[in-house]
């Protein structure tokens, strides 16, 4: 019995409702399903203990803090950071992103090093820095094939004062993952810090913080079983303490007085007001989830799939893959377009013919798109729960759309 | 093209669902958009193309396949069927509130609003009742009738004139003939009445009605009434008409006399000579304005005939 067999049960999305076929649910790469452990615990919170955390003293509040508390350390776990205070709870990837890009004390003439394919949440808070502070943005190709060019980081880094190379770890346009340790190493040695938006990296593989000795990570919690608006933030402590308050309010100072205040130390400097208990005890729930499979599991079942659907879509005439040729090195993620054939078309068509769900456009790369012309795509994202005989579905209506169309 | 067709379309299912409501809202930004010559981006239309495609490829790929190649001339022929489906649907409703039935004046088949065929069914001279056979509406008329010896409810000064023809044993008329008093009577309207018996046993109330009228023309419109309205299962009854006319204040005996007497019998038959020459073919058949209009119409229908459409603000 292979993993989606096993698991599929603890998805109700995946069971056939209102008459119709069970949705095909590859659009993973937007947004993942929740298992029932994730949604039961949301539901625990606002059905036992729907209060504050840290402010108040009676036994629910305790709770909560307790449970936000045991949310952090397992998220610190997960990643293996040094401490549970480098674990930062966001909204989401682009919540982290912009609170790093808003709180380092950037110079004029400061360079952040982006690759030629970022998603826009770690391309357009990168923009804004240059504009506000006189920073410069400098784009590093990628080869041919998509892959990281390592040669052409290695001169962009010797090309000026790096201050910041933010990277997409694994890209959500194609599914490659770069190689971010080396990455990190020759980084560091310019002097330069490293950011990493790797929500499309943990919720397929296994990220070690500080293995990786990356100084930034974020990633978002929908994309890995979690609750929607969730995300984490981890930095380095030694570097959170020396950035800035992002925003600022309740829960991020210890006192205050009416021209100053003493600002918490990390996390919950960086965390103002109200926080999404429920979101944040439904993320350690996917992560409790995630780690009961194994990564093992989750890259074998993906890998898996992406060989099936690339070597189907490579036997459809006009279909282009976008990436490298090889699916081993796309993860769980298959970016294709028709030529002559929209691909919102082809979208909706499989949405309507067979409750396939996938994505079309240019999804939040735009910049990729615009600099080669390309008009949009669409792409399948897999993930642990989905089946082989979904992918034969999947291409079969393909095929049919091709033949139509 | 496809826009204005969906605008219509999505605008109806939008009353009952919120999604297709939306979609109303999209499609009339495209067809605003096409109507000013700008460019449908929304892809409204790509959009349900790639819906309806989907839809159609899972039970023929040929039929998807033709769909594909020819959306744009078969959405152009589905909108001129829409604009003709939409003009026969309000020229029917037109019909149907100024004439009773959707395909026109005295027309029968099916009409929607009136599915049972209520408003156009009439008894049929020299027939059972009832029977819905049609004549010919185009001969039937007053010219050349002499209408001088019929029963007559004088209107006001320059009044309209109603002629009623109808049968105290057919159902459409008695059905008829009280709107048809109520219509005469709100817009003092002239009301002439030719009995034409359908049924044969009603033939001595022709005669009962022609006596009753020389008798006394004020009282006839009350013994009118009551004969229409009574239980026409004992209109054969003399002993029941004769009640009848006393109820009216007539000399029942008298009127007796009268109906039995040779010259009432040689008159009544020129007066039903003069009657068939309207050639019509039903009861009851009503001429207003000129316009014969035969079946139970709705009493709009009489009243618009008479008042025309603005009728209820007079």
């Amino acid at each position: 019995m292979d993993i989606a067999a096993k698991i599929r049960a603890d998805f109700p999305t995946l069971e056939a409702r209102d008459g119709r076929k069970p949705v095909i649910y590859f659009d993973n790469a937007c947004q993942t399903l929740r298992p029932r452990q994730v949604i039961e615990t949301i539901q625990r919170y606002y059905q036992e203990f729907p209060a504050c955390s840290g402010r108040s003293m009676h036994r629910m509040a305790a709770e909560v803090t307790r449970e936000v508390d045991q949310a952090r350390e397992r998220v610190a776990k997960f990643l293996n950071a040094g401490r549970k205070e480098e674990i930062i709870f966001t909204r989401n990837t682009t919540e982290g992103v912009n609170l790093i890009a808003s709180t380092l004390n950037w110079k004029t003439g400061d360079v952040i090093l982006v690759s030629d394919k970022e998603h826009n949440s770690n391309l357009i808070p990168w923009q804004m820095v240059a504009k506000r502070h006189g920073a410069i943005l400098r784009i590093v190709r990628t080869c041919e094939d998509n892959t990281f060019d390592m040669e052409a980081f290695e001169q962009a880094l010797k090309a000026g004062p790096v201050r910041l190379v933010a990277m997409g770890y694994t890209s959500n346009l194609d599914g490659v993952t770069i190689p971010a340790a080396e990455i990190i190493k020759r980084a560091h040695r310019q002097g330069a810090l490293v950011f990493l938006d790797a929500a499309q990296t943990v919720p397929h593989q296994r990220v070690n913080v500080r293995a990786l000795d990356v100084d930034f990570l974020a990633f978002s919690g929908h994309k890995m079983l979690g609750p929607s608006g969730t995300g984490v933030l981890y930095g380095k402590y030694r570097l959170l303490e020396q950035l800035e308050p992002f925003l600022v309010g309740g829960d991020t100072v210890s006192t205050s007085t009416y021209d100053s205040c003493q600002f918490l130390p990390p996390p919950e400097k960086f965390e103002a007001g109200l926080q999404d208990y429920a979101g944040i005890m439904g993320l350690a729930a996917a992560v409790q989830y995630l780690q009961s499979i194994g990564y093992e599991a989750i890259e074998k079942q993906e890998r898996m799939l992406n060989e099936f659907l690339s070597e189907g879509l490579e036997e459809i005439p006009g279909v282009r893959i976008i990436g490298p040729s090889d699916p081993r090195l796309r993860g769980g993620i298959i970016s294709f377009y028709v030529e002559g054939i929209d691909h919102h078309r082809i979208a909706l068509m499989l949405d309507q013919m067979a409750n396939i769900a996938v994505r079309s456009g240019q999804h939040c790369v735009h910049s990729w798109f615009n600099a080669r012309g390309v008009i949009g795509s669409v792409r399948a994202s897999v993930y642990v729960y989905n089946t082989l005989e979904e992918a034969k579905l999947f291409l079969d209506s393909l095929i049919k759309i091709r033949k139509v169309l | 093209m496809f826009c204005i067709i969906a605008f219509i379309v999505l605008s109806i299912l939008g009353i009952f669902s919120a999604s297709n409501r939306q979609l109303a809202r999209e499609a009339l930004d495209c067809v605003l958009r096409r109507v000013t010559l700008r460019p449908c981006t929304t892809g409204f239309d790509e959009k349900m193309k790639a819906k309806i495609l989907g839809y159609v490829i899972t039970r023929s790929e040929a039929g998807a396949r033709f769909l594909n190649r020819y959306f744009e001339p078969l959405s152009w022929i589905f909108f001129f069927l829409l604009v003709g489906s939409t003009f026969f649907a309000v020229r029917g409703v037109y019909l149907y509130y100024t004439t009773g039935s959707c395909n026109g004046l005295n027309q029968g088949g099916f009409c929607v609003f009136d599915p049972t065929g209520q408003n156009t069914q009439f008894s049929g001279v020299d027939e059972s009742c009832p029977v819905s056979s049609e004549g010919n509406v185009l001969n039937l008329t007053l010219e050349g009738v002499d209408l001088g010896g019929f029963p007559k409810l004088a209107g006001n000064p320059n009044a309209k004139s109603i002629v009623f023809i109808g049968s105290y044993g057919c159902d459409y008329s008695r059905k008829a003939y009280p709107m048809i008093r109520r219509l005469a009577q709100k817009y003092g309207a002239e009301l002439v009445f030719l009995y034409y018996p359908v049924k044969e046993h009603s033939d001595y109330l022709a005669k009962v009605g022609y006596c009753a009228y020389k008798q006394d023309p004020q009282k006839f419109w009350d013994l009118n009434d009551r004969l229409f309205a009574a239980d026409k299962t004992r209109l054969e009854d003399e002993a029941f008409v004769q009640e009848l006319l006393k109820a009216s204040g007539f000399n029942a005996q008298s009127v007796q006399f009268c109906a039995k007497d040779f010259q009432t019998e040689w008159v009544v038959k020129q007066q039903l000579a003069e009657v068939r020459k309207t050639n019509f073919y039903g009861t009851p058949t009503v001429f207003i304005r000129n316009e014969a209009l035969v079946g139970p119409k709705p009493y709009r229908v009489y009243a618009i005939a008479l008042e025309g459409l603005l009728y209820w603000l007079k």
